[in-house]
C-alpha cells in the first residue's frame, strides 16, 4: 500500500500544507504545458507552425500569456450578482485541487489513501457545474446564461453513463482474485471505491480495458463532455454564445476558469488512466512516468478529438446521453455483473 | 437603450420569452449582421434580421464618377467573388457600348471566373464549419484556397479586390506558369477532394448537424427570389451561366447540380459538385484556350453608351447578380441598380429561422453563404 | 439491430475523420514565419504606386498631361508641372499620391501616355495617420540635374542634327534646284511639271 503524507510527516498540518503546495505545483505546471500543448497539437493537425516565438518551440508561449494575463485589468460589468460573479471563478478552481490531491500516481507514496477515493472524485467534479451555473447566471449576460444552462444540463446528464460505466469497474475490482491480493507478504482485502486498490487490482492482471472495452469508451466520451471539450463544448461554443459561460470574465478572472478547465481535463485523464489504463502499473519505468505518460496520452487523444470533429446540437448531445451512452453502460453493468457471477460462481 | 429600436423590440415583453441581439459583435456572425432574436430558452420564436452596418453607397458612387471610375468599386460589393463581380461589371457595360471582346480574354474571363467560384466556395466550406464546430477542415480549406490566391494574384496583383477587368478584355495576358499552376491546382482540388468528403461529408455529427435543418421551401425561395447554390438545392436547375449564357459560356460542357432537400446538407453537397463542375469548365477553358489580344489596342477611358436603360446578370458564387444601369447618353451612369443574391437569402431568413434552436441558426446563417457587405452595399 | 448499427457506422466515420487528421501530425507546415521570412512577391504585385526611372533618361517621364488625375477614382493624385528652362514639353514639379484614399485599381498605370508609372513591391507599408501622402518625385530628385542636362543635351543634339539636316535638304535643295536650272535650257516642257511638284 502507498504511504501517504499523513504516514510520513505524522502531523496532519503539514501534511496539509506540503499536500496543498504539491498539488498546486504540479496543476500549475501541467496548466502552463496542456496549453501550449494544446496549441501545437492543434497547428500539427492543421498544418501550421503554431507558437514560436517565446521560447524554444513557443514553449514560454504560456508563461507570456500568463503575465498578460496577471496585467489586464479586472472589468467587472453593471448588473452583475455580485457574490454569485465573485465566487464562481473560486468555486470551479477549488475542488479541482481536492480531487487531484485524491489520484494516486506511484505505489510507494500518496497523497492520501482514501476507501472512498472514487466517489469523492466524483463527488468534486460535481462541485464545477455549480461554480459555472453561478458564473452564467451572475454575470448578467444572456450568451452566459445560455452557455450556463446547457453546461448543467449537460454534465448532470453525462455524469450517469460516467459513474455507470466506473461501476463496471469497482465490480471488477471486487471480483478481482476473490476480493484479496497478496503484496509481499500482506494480504489487502480489495475494496472497490479505493483508487489505489482499483490500479493493485489491475498489477496483477490485465488492466481493466481488456475486460471492459465499452465501459472504457463510455467512460472517455463522459469525461470529454464532463470536461466541456469538443464535441461536447456547448457551453462555451464560440461561434454561437461567444464564450458562453465565462463571456463577461476577464484578466486572472477569466485565467482561473482556464485553470479549472485544463485541470479538469487532466484530471479526467488521470482517472481515466487509473480506472481503464493500470494507473502506475508499467514495465521498466518508475510508476509516476508511466502513470503520467498514460494521461498525458489521453489528453493528447481529448486535444487530437477536439481539433477533428464539428460540435453537437444541444437535444443531439441530450439524446446522445440518454439514447445511446447510458443504455449502453446499463447493458454493460449486467453482463459484467452477470459474467463475474458466473466466473466467480 | 438603443436609439433605433428595430420593430420587433417595440412589441410587448412577456416572462417566457426574452429577447437576444446577436451581433454586430459576434464572432461568428458573418461580416456586421444583427440578428434581433426573441427566444423561449434555445427556441427561436422570432428572428428580425438588422443590416446596413456595412453600408457604403456603392449605388450612390456609381452616379458621381464616371463608368470606369466604378469599376474598382465593383470588387468591393462582393469581396469573395470580385473577380465574378468585376468581369461582371466589365461585359455589361461592353454589351451597352457595343465594344467587342477578343475571344482569347473571354477565354481568360471564364478562368479565372472560375476560380474565383471555386475559392468562394472553399471559404465557405471553411467557415460553415468553423460554424458548426469544426475548426481543422476551416484550415485545409484556406490552404487549397490560399493556392488560387495566389495563382490569381499572379496575374492580377491582388488577392482579393482584384479589379482585373477592362473595358474589352482584361488588364493582363495570362502566361505559361499561370496554366501550369492552374491545372497543378485542378489535380490537387480532385486530390483533395476524397479527404474532404471523408473528414467532413460523411462524419456522423456533420450529417447530423445537417440533415433536415434549415428547410427551404419552394414558396419561400420563389417569394424572395432565392438564386443560386440555395435555390438549386430545392430542385430548381437556375443558372445564369446557361439560361442566359454570357463570355463563352455556351461552348464549355458542365453540368448544373441539383438536390430537393433543400436543407443545409443540400446546399452542401451542391456546392461541392459546383467546385468539381468549376474544375472541369476551367479544363476545357484552358484546352481551347485561343490565341490573340487580351484588350483593345487603345485603352478605353471615356465612354458614352447610347441613352436607355439596360439589364445584365451573371451568376456570382452566391447566385444572380444583377445590375440595372440608365444610361443618359453621358460618360456618367444616371443610375446603376445592383440586384445582390445574398439581400434575397438574408431577406428569407425572417421565416426559415422560425421555430429553429440558436445553434441552427448559425448552421443555417453559414449553409446559405451571406456576404453582408455585398447585402449593405 | 439498425440502433446497434447505425452507433457502430456512425463511430467509425469518426475513426475516419480522426484518422484524416492524424495523417496531418508531423507533416510539413504550409504556413511561414511571418516577420522574419520574406514573403515572395509576385512581379504583378499591386503595393503603392511609384514614377519609373527609365536607364536612358536617368529619371522618370511625367509630362504633367493630368490622364491619371482625371480618371483616379479616388481623387487622391496631385500633380502640378509646367515649362522647364530649355528643354521641350511640360515637367511634373510636384507629384503626390494619398495612399488614405487610394485604392490601387490600376487604372492610373493602365492610362499613363508614358508609362511612366508602376506598383512598387512593398508590401509591408502601414501608416498611423490619416493622411498618408507620398511624394512621387522626391526618390528622383537626386537625378533631377542630371536628367535635365542629358535631356538638354539630347535636345541640343537633336537641335543640331535637326539643324543639320535642314541644312543638308536645303543643299540638295539648292544642288538640285541649281542642276535643273542648268538642264532647264535643254528641255523646258519638263521643267514645268516638276516646278509643279515643288509647289
Amino acid at each position: 500500500m502507498p504511504r501517504t503524507l499523513l504516514d510520513i510527516f505524522g502531523n496532519p498540518f503539514i501534511a496539509t500544507g506540503v499536500g496543498i503546495g504539491a498539488v498546486m505545483t504540479v496543476l500549475s505546471i501541467n496548466v502552463l504545458f496542456c496549453i501550449w500543448f494544446e496549441r501545437k497539437v492543434s497547428a500539427w493537425i492543421q498544418r501550421r507552425l503554431g507558437p514560436m516565438e517565446v521560447g524554444p518551440q513557443g514553449t514560454l508561449q504560456t508563461v507570456a500569456d500568463m503575465v498578460k494575463l496577471l496585467g489586464k485589468q479586472l472589468l467587472t460589468p453593471a448588473g452583475i450578482d455580485k457574490p454569485l460573479y465573485h465566487l464562481a471563478p473560486l468555486i470551479i478552481f477549488a475542488p479541482v485541487v481536492a480531487s487531484a490531491s485524491l489520484l494516486p500516481f506511484s505505489k510507494s507514496v500518496a497523497l492520501s489513501d482514501l476507501n472512498i477515493g472514487l466517489i469523492l472524485v466524483f463527488m468534486f467534479g460535481g462541485f464545477a457545474v455549480v461554480g459555472i451555473f453561478m458564473a452564467g447566471w451572475g454575470s448578467n449576460n444572456k450568451y452566459a446564461l445560455l452557455g450556463a444552462m446547457r453546461s448543467v444540463a449537460q454534465n448532470i446528464s453525462y455524469e450517469v453513463p460516467l459513474l455507470l460505466s466506473a461501476l463496471s469497474v469497482v465490480l471488477m475490482v471486487g471480483a478481482q482474485g476473490g476480493g484479496q491480493i497478496e503484496i509481499g507478504d500482506e494480504v489487502i482485502q480489495l475494496n472497490g471505491l479505493n483508487l489505489s486498490h482499483i490500479t493493485l487490482a489491475q498489477t496483477s492482471g490485465l488492466w481493466f480495458i481488456v475486460f471492459q472495452p465499452i465501459a472504457a469508451v463510455i467512460f472517455f466520451i463522459a469525461i470529454l463532455a464532463e470536461t466541456n471539450r469538443a464535441p461536447f463544448d456547448l457551453p462555451e461554443a464560440e461561434s454561437e454564445l461567444i464564450a458562453g459561460f465565462h463571456t463577461e470574465y476577464s484578466g486572472m478572472r477569466f485565467g482561473l476558469f482556464f485553470f479549472g478547465e485544463y485541470s479538469n481535463m487532466f484530471i479526467g485523464a488521470m482517472l481515466a488512466t487509473v480506472l481503464f489504463l493500470g494507473g502506475w502499473d508499467g514495465p521498466l519505468l518508475p510508476g509516476p512516468v508511466w502513470f503520467f505518460f498514460k494521461s498525458y496520452l489521453l489528453i493528447f487523444v481529448m486535444m487530437w478529438v477536439r481539433w477533428t470533429f464539428p460540435r453537437l446540437r444541444f437535444d443531439q448531445l441530450m439524446a446522445f446521453c440518454w439514447a445511446v451512452l447510458t443504455p449502453l453502460a446499463i447493458v454493460n453493468i449486467l453482463v459484467t455483473a452477470f459474467a463475474l457471477k458466473v466466473v466467480n460462481g | 437603450m438603443n436609439p433605433h429600436p428595430a420593430p420587433a423590440l417595440e412589441r410587448a415583453h412577456d416572462d417566457e420569452t426574452y429577447y437576444l441581439n446577436m451581433g454586430p459583435q459576434h464572432p461568428s456572425m458573418h461580416g456586421v449582421l444583427r440578428l434581433l432574436l426573441r427566444l423561449r430558452g434555445e427556441l427561436i420564436l422570432e428572428c428580425d434580421p438588422v443590416i446596413g452596418y456595412a453600408h457604403r453607397a456603392h449605388e450612390k458612387m456609381a452616379e458621381n464618377r464616371s463608368w470606369i471610375q466604378f469599376l474598382p468599386n465593383t470588387s468591393r460589393i462582393d469581396y469573395l467573388s470580385g473577380m465574378i463581380y468585376n468581369l461582371g461589371y466589365c461585359q455589361a457595360v461592353e454589351k451597352m457600348a457595343s465594344i467587342e471582346v477578343p475571344v482569347r480574354a473571354q477565354a481568360i474571363r471564364v478562368i479565372v471566373s472560375e476560380l474565383n467560384r471555386i475559392q468562394s466556395h472553399l471559404l465557405w466550406f471553411g467557415t460553415f464549419l468553423l460554424d458548426i464546430g469544426g475548426i481543422t477542415p476551416f484550415l485545409y480549406c484556406f490552404d487549397d484556397r490560399e493556392k488560387i490566391l495566389s495563382i490569381l494574384e499572379r496575374v492580377t496583383g491582388s488577392r482579393l479586390t482584384y479589379s482585373y477587368g477592362r473595358f474589352g478584355g482584361v488588364s493582363q495576358d495570362i502566361d505559361d506558369v499561370f496554366i501550369e499552376q492552374t491545372r497543378s491546382f485542378l489535380t490537387r482540388m480532385r486530390k483533395q477532394a476524397p479527404m474532404y468528403h471523408q473528414l467532413v461529408h460523411e462524419n456522423v455529427i456533420f450529417r447530423k448537424r445537417c440533415e433536415g435543418v434549415g428547410v427551404i421551401s419552394r414558396e419561400v425561395a420563389h417569394d424572395y427570389g432565392i438564386t443560386g447554390p440555395t435555390l438549386r438545392a430545392i430542385g430548381v436547375d437556375y443558372d445564369v451561366r446557361r439560361a442566359e449564357p454570357y463570355s463563352g459560356y455556351e461552348q464549355y460542357d458542365f453540368e448544373i447540380p441539383t438536390r430537393t432537400g433543400g436543407d443545409c446538407l443540400a446546399r452542401f453537397e451542391v456546392r461541392i459538385e459546383e467546385m468539381e463542375q468549376s474544375c472541369r469548365i476551367i479544363e476545357q477553358a484552358l484546352d481551347a484556350l485561343p490565341d490573340g489580344p487580351v484588350k483593345p489596342a487603345k485603352f478605353i477611358k471615356k465612354l458614352k453608351p447610347p441613352a436607355g436603360e439596360f439589364y445584365f446578370a451573371v451568376e456570382s458564387a452566391r447566385g444572380h447578380f444583377g445590375m440595372h444601369m440608365v444610361s443618359d447618353g453621358g460618360d456618367v451612369p444616371s443610375k446603376i441598380k445592383l440586384r445582390t443574391p445574398s439581400f434575397s437569402l438574408l431577406s428569407s431568413m425572417s421565416e426559415v429561422l422560425e421555430g429553429t434552436m440558436v445553434a441552427d441558426t448559425i448552421a443555417i446563417l453559414g449553409s446559405v453563404d451571406v456576404v453582408l457587405p455585398e447585402i449593405d452595399r | 439491430m439498425s440502433y446497434l448499427g447505425s452507433i457502430f457506422s456512425g463511430f467509425k466515420t469518426l475513426l475516419t475523420g480522426l484518422g484524416i487528421t492524424g495523417k496531418e501530425i508531423g507533416g510539413k507546415s504550409v504556413t511561414e514565419l511571418y516577420p522574419h521570412v520574406e514573403p515572395e512577391l509576385p512581379e504583378a504585385f499591386r503595393s503603392v504606386i511609384q514614377l519609373v526611372r527609365f536607364e536612358e533618361s536617368g529619371s522618370h517621364d511625367c509630362v504633367a498631361c493630368m490622364q491619371c488625375v482625371k480618371i483616379c477614382p479616388s481623387t487622391c493624385i496631385t500633380i502640378e508641372g509646367g515649362k522647364i528652362e530649355g528643354i521641350k514639353g511640360k515637367r511634373a514639379s510636384e507629384f503626390e499620391i494619398d495612399f488614405a484614399l487610394c485604392s490601387l485599381c490600376g487604372l492610373c498605370i493602365d492610362t499613363c501616355p508614358t508609362d511612366t508609372l508602376e506598383w512598387a513591391n512593398i508590401y509591408d507599408d502601414a501608416g498611423q495617420e490619416r493622411e498618408w501622402v507620398y511624394d512621387l518625385l522626391k526618390p528622383h530628385e537626386a537625378f533631377e540635374e542630371q536628367y535635365l542636362t542629358t535631356r538638354r543635351a539630347i535636345e541640343a543634339k537633336e537641335a543640331a542634327e535637326k539643324a543639320a539636316k535642314k541644312a543638308a535638304v536645303a543643299k540638295a535643295k539648292a544642288e538640285k534646284a541649281a542642276s535643273e536650272a542648268a538642264s532647264q535650257e535643254a528641255s523646258p516642257e519638263k521643267s514645268d511639271t516638276t516646278s509643279e511638284a515643288d509647289s
